[in-house]
């Protein structure tokens, strides 16, 4: 999601992608207008509010919860999925700026699925040894 | 310095798991290094250790620096990235030689019995050859480079974390193998002559400099997620695109060209031909056999450790430590994130316990508070009596065991500090009176449910309380580890060195090792889970695997660790609430109850005695139900025990924080204005999962082996071992279904919410 409010352009990541509900990263990058500098000074706070049930999370996304340090970032956790409202405030040299905007959440992500390497590591294992109970066999008869 | 550039500079990614995989690659290299340096120093310079460093370093840049973070945002520094896995680190990786130290500096039960079958394996070996020769390894290296900056594929890596970690595989190991025949890795034999390598990397160049020119000349963005991007600084996402078409040309184009030339160069050199030769080819690793390495043999540790008085200091802490914690629990805010009672021994000791067997061994039973009185008691008044002999058996520990599991979850006790006060308590008191009246350490040996609880996963810790040099104790006639002497008693349980197997029923006192005369009993390293799969007698103990008890105790501990870390997911939580609506009881306490009937007890029986009868019908003949269901029972150990790990871990990290503000409370006796909320890290669910992992095939390598004492031949010991495998399976996919689930952080503030 990209906007232009006021003297910012404001540009919205989520994770994972696709987003879905559960436990969530939101990322925004704030530029100035003019130069598309990143804005590292100002304050942000994040309103959700679902669509279909009226459930509201509010956030204070920061620099240092942030992997790239250019953006201001946030954990939440979504409680379902659907349409979510998503109302961004900015407060900067005591200007207030506001945006709206609306992110599609998905079906609770699977995680078994995003564990997959974790749970076919014992049967990997196990065809290894396998293999290796067969070579020394192999060897023994020589 | 700018506050942009300082922000980008501090964007690094660490990931744990590349960190543990990195450091644990360093650590392998060092060690081989060292040891190699001693045989070949002339071939393992310094030189090699710093490529390798580099090497790895530049993984690292690679995979964690800004470098990976901005790769989203800019196509130039995706493209950097690139360059560091094909460029740069496969080729100083590969410039320390890093087969051998690599393998030497593998423990050696991994090295000769893990990996020395497929070490020696001709076809494993030839395919090798053909991964490494210079036209497969060119077309591999090729094929990589152009296939994976297709749009479509590339879109595919920018999207998904598991994509694009795959098109950072392929380059890497394709790279490897490309710059393998260049660098002339040892111990392997070149396929090509070394100017041959010369058209090898001018073809690679070739490739290279043909992708980078579409890159640079392009008239529109050939990615579309880069088009999308915000743009930073002002650099269009056209020109960002050329310059990652530079960036791959000029300095990829070095990276090939460079070693060419050199090769070329060497090659003109006069006389050059004849003494460059292959390194000498390796007849075989030695291997020597080595004493094992004894914790108390190291330099500050060990001398801490022989401390006369080291346990009683430990102690004495300890001590201190569950006063505080028992006078909090009676006196102090019936809360439990708010009180000592309701955080430390919850979420803090359970923690620290299960860690500390799984890094070395028994260590709570050495530091153990309880039996501090009843020692000092003891100088005063000897007790006089002997336990009596129809006691002799865990079945009252088992019990006890069952009973306070049970107990934990019907009356929520991490809940409440003055039942955990009461229980401390009441844990002295029964200490000292039972040690009061009954010689040795009675209240150890045939009592205490927390001491069971450590002998029995003590069994899979990897350092063991042992005889350094059994020839030693063969002229022993005083036998003091055991008896002890005029300085020093000797072993309270009765275990005596010499024929002494296993953790079990060891508290780490180190009684033995002050009094052994001839200073022969150290801690050893020993091969986890090795004495689950002992037929032999030990002493004090008898045959482990041949005692019901032991069995029983130990199916209470594998059954209570999936029933006590299931108590705290949401659904299950959700399914007594349901039936307590439903049935209309006053309290939980009947449901809970009914549940740990059936999951600690009856269920375990049933399973454990059904599997038994089906291993007895496939056994060869002679082996009894009660054998088998007694040896497989305790080969169940590792999965029970990963499933504390997974779960006290959780506890600890998600909490380790809370202590903090409860104990500045406990001192300054104000009550804080706000406490830390337990946070669960990403990694942790994957910490849990390996713990699990581990602990499944563990437990599925003893019951193999354990089985081919029950059968004629591997086809019979597998069906023999199938109906254990089977449970420990079952086990493990509930412990994964208990892991996924949002947990109830109990202990800490945010104990009535949910967590992943």
């Amino acid at each position: 999601m990209r906007k232009e409010a006021g003297p910012f352009v404001i540009t919205v990541f989520t994770a994972p992608a696709p987003l879905s509900a559960g436990p969530v990263d939101i990322s925004l990058l704030l530029q100035n207008r003019n130069g598309l500098e990143p804005v590292l000074d100002a304050s942000v706070s994040l309103i959700l509010r679902s669509e279909a049930s009226g459930a509201e999370i509010q956030a204070r996304p920061t620099r240092e919860w942030a992997q790239n340090k250019l953006l201001y970032a946030a954990p939440v956790t979504l409680a379902e999925p659907g349409k979510w409202q998503l109302d961004v405030t900015i407060l900067r040299n005591g200007e207030r700026t506001e945006a709206t905007g609306t992110i599609d959440v998905a079906r609770a992500f699977e995680m078994a699925s995003s564990y997959w390497s974790y749970i076919a590591f014992p049967p990997l294992i196990i065809v290894l040894f396998v293999i290796r109970e067969r070579l020394i066999r192999r060897k023994a008869k020589r | 310095m700018d506050p942009v550039a300082a922000a980008v500079i501090a964007s690094w990614s660490l990931d744990p798991k590349l960190l543990c995989l990195l450091l644990a690659l360093a650590a392998l290299y060092l060690r081989g290094w060292l040891r190699l340096r001693i045989e070949l120093p002339r071939k393992y310079t310094i030189g090699r250790l710093a490529a390798f460093s580099s090497g790895l370093l530049a993984v690292l840049l690679a995979l964690a620096s800004p470098v990976d973070t901005f790769g989203t945002l800019l196509l130039e520094a995706h493209m950097i990235q690139h360059l560091l896995l094909i460029m740069v680190a496969p080729p100083l990786l590969l410039l320390g030689q890093p087969v051998l130290p690599l393998l030497r500096g593998l423990p050696r039960w991994i090295f000769k019995d893990a990996l020395g079958p497929f070490l020696g394996c001709r076809e494993l070996k030839q395919l090798g050859r053909t991964l490494v020769h210079p036209v497969v390894s060119w077309l591999a290296l090729s094929a990589a480079i152009i296939v994976w900056h297709l749009p479509r594929l590339y879109e595919l890596g920018l999207h998904s974390q598991a994509w694009h970690g795959a098109e950072h595989a392929c380059f890497f190991w394709a790279a490897v193998a490309f710059w393998w025949p260049v660098i002339g890795v040892w111990p392997s034999r070149p396929a090509w002559p070394r100017w041959a390598m010369i058209p090898h990397l001018v073809a690679a160049d070739l490739v290279n400099t043909g992708l980078s020119a579409v890159l640079c000349f392009s008239d529109h963005v050939i990615y579309p997620s880069y088009q999308l991007a915000p743009r930073l600084w002002g650099i269009s996402a056209l020109d960002d695109q050329s310059a990652a078409g530079a960036i791959m040309w000029v300095p990829g184009s070095i990276a090939f060209l460079v070693p060419a030339v050199i090769l070329g160069m060497r090659a003109l050199e006069p006389g050059r031909a004849r003494t460059i030769r292959p390194m000498p080819r390796v007849k075989a690793l030695r291997v020597s056999p080595r004493l094992p390495w004894d914790l108390l043999r190291t330099p500050i540790l060990g001398s801490i450790l022989r401390f006369r008085y080291f346990r009683r200091c430990v102690q004495a802490a300890m001590l201190l430590l569950a006063a505080a914690v028992a006078i909090d629990g009676f006196f102090g805010p019936q809360v439990a994130p708010l009180n000592l009672a309701g955080v430390l021994p919850w979420t803090h000791w359970r923690g620290l316990a299960v860690i500390a067997l799984l890094m070395a061994g028994n260590l709570f039973c050495m530091a153990c508070p309880f039996t501090l009185p009843r020692d000092l008691a003891r100088k005063f008044a000897p007790p006089r009596y002997r336990w009596p002999r129809q006691l002799r058996s865990k079945w009252i520990a088992a019990g006890l065991l069952a009973g306070y599991l049970w107990a934990y979850e019907a009356f929520s006790l991490w809940d409440s500090p003055r039942w955990t006060a009461w229980i401390i308590l009441g844990y002295f008191i029964t200490a000292f009176m039972v040690d009061s009246v009954f010689k040795g350490a009675s209240f150890c040996k045939y009592v205490c449910p927390i001491g069971q609880f450590h002998f029995v996963h003590a069994l899979v810790s990897p350092l063991e309380v042992k005889v350094r040099e059994p020839a030693v104790c063969g002229s022993c006639r005083t036998h003091d580890c055991v008896r002890g002497n005029h300085l020093q008693r000797g072993c309270e349980l009765n275990l005596f060195q010499p024929k002494k197997r296993g953790n079990f029923d060891c508290t780490f006192c180190l009684d033995c090792v002050q009094a052994c005369p001839q200073e022969n009993v150290g801690i050893l390293r020993v091969l986890p889970g090795a004495s689950l799969r002992e037929d032999r007698p030990s002493s004090g103990i008898g045959r482990l695997n041949r005692r019901p008890d032991v069995a029983a105790l130990a199916l209470i501990l594998v059954f209570g660790a999936f029933a006590n870390a299931a108590g705290m997911t949401e659904p299950v939580m959700l399914w007594i609430h349901q039936w307590h609506a439903r049935l209309g009881f006053n309290s939980t306490v009947p449901i809970v109850t009914a549940l740990y009937a059936v999951g600690l007890l009856i269920i375990p029986a049933i399973l454990a005695s059904a599997s038994g009868w089906v291993s007895r019908r496939w056994a060869r003949a002679g082996a009894s139900w009660k054998d088998l269901t007694c040896t497989f029972t305790l080969t169940l150990v590792p999965v029970g025990f990963a499933m504390w790990l997974a779960h006290f871990s959780n506890h600890l990290v998600a909490g380790w924080s809370t202590a903090i503000p409860v104990v500045e409370r406990f001192f300054s006796r104000v009550s804080p204005s706000s406490f830390p909320q337990a946070w669960m890290p990403g990694w942790l669910p994957s910490l849990e999962l390996i713990f699990l992992d581990l602990g499944l095939l563990l437990t599925l390598y003893a019951a193999w082996r354990v089985a081919h004492r029950f059968a004629n031949g591997e086809r019979m010991a597998l069906t023999v071992m199938s109906p254990w495998a089977g449970l420990a399976c079952a086990l493990y996919a509930a412990g994964l279904w208990i892991v996924l689930q949002p947990m109830q952080m109990r202990g800490t503030t945010m104990m009535h919410g949910m967590m992943h």
